[in-house]
């Protein structure tokens, strides 16, 4: 990430998109008083390069692009430690929800496809069967992303083990799976959802 | 022959773990003189104090030695224990085993035989005690309150509110004070003149206090419970009996132009005035630099339009000596000189910040008064430079606080607190402008504080940037701010229209000067010294004087109200007795080896030492020797060491009782 300076104005500080974010989020962002605790705990930030504490900081700033600029989003894993250990009741992982919402949207330089691809197959496959079927997941996640060996020999262990089934049992209230992700799709429509 | 008792201790294991106690009892024991000689786990407890006393009277002891912590620890406490045993407490000594053996010692066998030395010089010693009887001053139930800010008016209200007259000294023409120059109050934002003028006026009321304004301390002399002080009332040009307050002579003044230094200096005021409206009291001073008449010898426009005739441009400086029992010094504090390195001082001025060269740089003082609705802008927030309205604030906190390469290296306390207001202050008189602070740490200890912080943040969007900036500069109109958010670690730029510094808290210009005219001390920043960080933080080491405000180091309102009215109950506690005891630890002249050289005088810290005349039964003048005032004198022993001829000693401490205690090794 660019070490450039920050110009800061009223101009420059894009105080709508924090708003946005909090707005979505339910959550302050000017709360944040930058003890650190979030990313002390935060079992991804070796992996990011702007820990979450930062991420608070710079959209404290109204920094926004230096927020999806980076990858630092996509790699949380949304375990929730930040927002069950911030001392200033922050939910932090709302936040990031919201800003992985709003990156989406604004079709951003960060759009991390293998995250998006197995999020998207993730809910395709709910939505079909009303719970996860993991073979098809795995299988379909490898032939989209073109990495067809992908994790191959982890199939049979996990399926000695009874954690990987063969085949799939669907849901038998299925209209009533369908009626949840239809009310989602119209909230998100109006913009009431993430 | 004298029966001592000796009583070592063993303050748990802080002194038996590195000295035999028991083999020093054993081997004092033997001593010639002592009777008596026993140790105990804890002496200062009520069971070892009793053993203390039982073996008094058991024994039938004459003195006693106690050997446990320094005498300044527990001196007290077993002198008043032998007391009740019916000795005169003076006959009890202690011998300091723990600070100056055990503590520093690790090696038992030579600390035991160290210890064994320090008690034997102190039965030494003992035994050349002689019975001191207390020392009884009569005292003045009237207090002196110098300087009349708010630590000043508080003290000087609650000392009179108990039935005792008050003398309250202050520089200006106007009492008030600090702050009756900011604008709002935090951490409840109530208006600081709103609470400010009533005390004003309570005191200018009061029938027990006595005001003293544009007046100056000129010489303190005597003791607690005795002082004699002299005030150099300054000419005030106006008659202060006369004068009604109409202020036509002001309206009238020709010269309008002089900066008040009450508005920091951007207001402008006329020769004759009143510092600030609400003004106690309500009469005028002529600045005689500035005024036309002073000047040329001609105008006295004033003179001409006062009515009741109360203009006397013949007025002189007057002395005043006033007889007080105790003395409160509140003389508050200064502001950091930001600009430049000021003469003679050890501290450094903040070149890079460019104020003074840079107009709209200004410091928190001159905000107040911006932002103050009796200031020079009626209380909007313009700049210095071309009045226009600033859209973009910078407060910079820790201007010469915590910089110790400028000199000072303490936090001034109030600066994150007033900063935070400032936020706010600024945010409800522009709304669409935008307020940053650079900071180090934001310090917020004290009730309802760090809400009050949070909330300029949360609530009044303040942007707050941890880090420190570099250096302003003016570019065009506006003032470049360059810092860095530590934060995120990148280097911040802002463009300013107005920048707002923090400065540091320094005591008042002078208290250096008033230090040494009371005889109390003060620290390398000039902030008076209290008697004892923690026990005693409103007395002076100077019995009879008390300290309240900031002049004894940087606080806020609250914490300055408290320390006033401790301080008043201090005087209280002196007041609420006709004759006050003191410690006999005092000098004695040997008047028939006295020579009158007074060099005994010219070394004495607290003016103790007097002439004396010894005249003979005809009435004959024989020769005038030294007496040292028991009330005055404060048991330092430098006249002592100073007497050519032997002739003064220190009870306690004479020669005698130092040769034995060196003879005993």
């Amino acid at each position: 990430m660019t070490k450039k300076k920050m110009i800061i104005s009223q101009e420059t500080m894009d105080v709508d998109f924090v708003r946005k974010v909090e707005a979505l989020a339910g959550t302050s962002v000017r709360s944040c008083f930058q003890c650190g605790k979030c990313s002390a705990g935060c079992p991804m930030a070796t992996f990011m390069e702007h820990p979450p504490n930062r991420i608070m900081r710079l959209l404290q700033l109204g920094q926004w692009q230096r927020v999806l600029a980076g990858r630092s989003i996509w790699y949380c894993v949304s375990c929730e430690t930040c927002t069950t250990r911030c001392p200033n009741t922050v939910d932090l992982a709302s936040i990031m929800d919201a800003l992985r919402k709003l990156s989406w949207d604004s079709d951003g330089a960060s759009k991390e496809s293998y995250v998006q691809l197995a999020n998207k197959l993730f809910l395709q496959n709910i939505r079909t069967y009303g719970r996860q079927y993991e073979m098809r997941l795995a299988a379909v996640f490898n032939v989209k992303s073109g990495q067809f060996l992908k994790d191959l020999m982890l199939g049979p262990k996990l399926i000695a083990k009874g954690k990987l089934k063969v085949f799939h049992s669907k849901n038998k209230n299925m209209s009533e799976i369908e009626k949840i992700f239809t009310r989602i799709e119209e909230m998100r429509k109006k913009g009431v959802a993430l | 022959m004298s029966r001592i008792g000796v009583f070592i201790c063993h303050c748990g294991e802080n002194i038996s773990r590195t000295v035999d106690v028991e083999r020093v009892a054993e081997e004092v024991g033997r001593l010639p003189g002592v009777a008596f000689s026993t140790d105990y786990k804890y002496m200062c407890s009520d069971p070892g104090q009793t053993l203390v006393k039982k073996a008094i009277q058991e024994q039938k002891l004459s003195h006693v030695v106690v050997a446990a912590c320094s005498p300044r620890m527990h001196e007290k406490t077993f002198r008043k224990a032998v007391e009740a045993a019916g000795l005169n407490p003076f006959l009890c000594e202690m011998a300091n085993i723990r600070e100056h053996c055990s503590w520093v010692h690790e090696n038992r066998e030579e600390a035991t035989v160290k210890a064994i030395d320090i008690v034997g010089m102190m039965v030494e010693r003992v035994k050349k005690n002689r019975i001191l009887p207390t020392i009884t001053v009569p005292v003045t139930k009237r207090a002196l309150v110098i300087g009349g800010g708010i630590a000043g008016i508080q003290a000087a209200l609650d000392i009179a509110d108990c039935g005792h007259e008050v003398i309250l000294v202050e520089r200006e023409p106007s009492i008030g004070g600090h702050m009756a120059q900011l604008s709002e109050t935090f951490p409840t934002l109530d208006c600081s003149q709103c609470i400010m003028t009533p005390k004003m006026v309570d005191v200018a009321n009061h029938p027990k206090i006595k005001l003293y304004t544009y007046s100056e301390i000129e010489l303190v002399e005597g003791y607690i419970g005795n002082f004699q002080v002299t005030i150099k009332k300054k000419a005030r040009s106006v008659d202060e009996d006369k004068c009604t307050g109409c202020g036509v002579c002001m309206t009238k003044c020709p010269q309008k132009k002089i900066p008040n230094k009450f508005d920091q200096n951007i207001g402008m005021r006329t020769a004759i005035y009143v510092p600030f409206p609400q003004a106690v009291p309500n009469t005028p001073v002529i600045d005689r630099d500035n005024c036309t008449w002073f000047k040329t010898g001609k105008c006295g426009v004033c003179q001409k339009v006062c009515g009741p005739g109360a203009i006397d441009f013949e007025q002189q400086d007057t002395l005043i000596v006033e007889a007080v029992g105790a003395i409160v010094v509140s003389t508050g504090f200064d502001l950091y000189t930001i600009a430049e390195k000021p003469k003679g001082s050890p501290i450094k001025g903040y070149g890079e910040f460019g104020h003074g060269k840079i107009p709209d740089v200004i410091d928190g003082m001159t905000f107040e008064r911006l932002a103050s609705a009796s200031g020079p802008t009626g209380g909007k927030i313009l700049r210095p430079s071309d009045g226009k309205e600033p859209k973009q604030i910078v407060f910079i906190q820790c201007v010469g606080s915590r910089a110790r390469e400028k000199g000072i290296s303490y936090c001034s306390k109030v600066c994150c607190m007033y900063t935070a207001k400032h936020t706010m202050l600024y945010h409800h008189k522009v709304h669409d402008g935008q307020a940053y602070v650079f900071f180090m740490d934001a310090r917020t200890p004290g009730k309802s504080y760090d809400e009050f912080w949070r909330r300029s943040i949360e609530e009044e969007e303040a942007v707050y940037i941890r880090g420190m900036v570099s250096r302003l500069y003016q570019k065009g109109d506006k003032i470049v701010v360059m810092g860095n958010d530590i934060s995120v670690g990148v280097q911040v730029e802002i463009e300013a229209d107005m920048v707002v510094l923090a400065t540091a808290i320094q005591p008042q210009k002078g208290a250096d000067a008033l230090a040494q005219k009371l005889g109390i001390s003060y620290d390398k920043y000039h902030f008076y010294s209290e008697a004892h960080a923690k026990l005693r933080p409103v007395e002076c080491a100077t019995a009879g004087i008390y300290l309240a405000g900031a002049c004894q180091g940087p606080k806020d309102i609250p914490e300055t109200v408290s320390q006033a009215s401790a301080a008043a109950a201090k005087v209280m506690t002196l007041f609420s007795r006709d004759q006050m005891e003191r410690e006999p630890i005092v000098a004695r002249v040997r008047e028939a080896g006295c020579v009158g050289c007074f060099a005994c005088k010219k070394v004495c810290a607290y003016g103790a030492v007097e002439e004396k005349e010894i005249r003979d039964r005809q009435g004959n003048l024989i020769k005038i020797v030294a007496y040292v005032n028991p009330g005055v004198c404060a048991g330092c022993g430098t006249c002592q060491a100073t007497c050519p001829s032997k002739s003064v000693e220190l009870d306690g401490y004479t020669d005698e009782q130092i040769i034995a205690m060196i003879e005993a090794l």
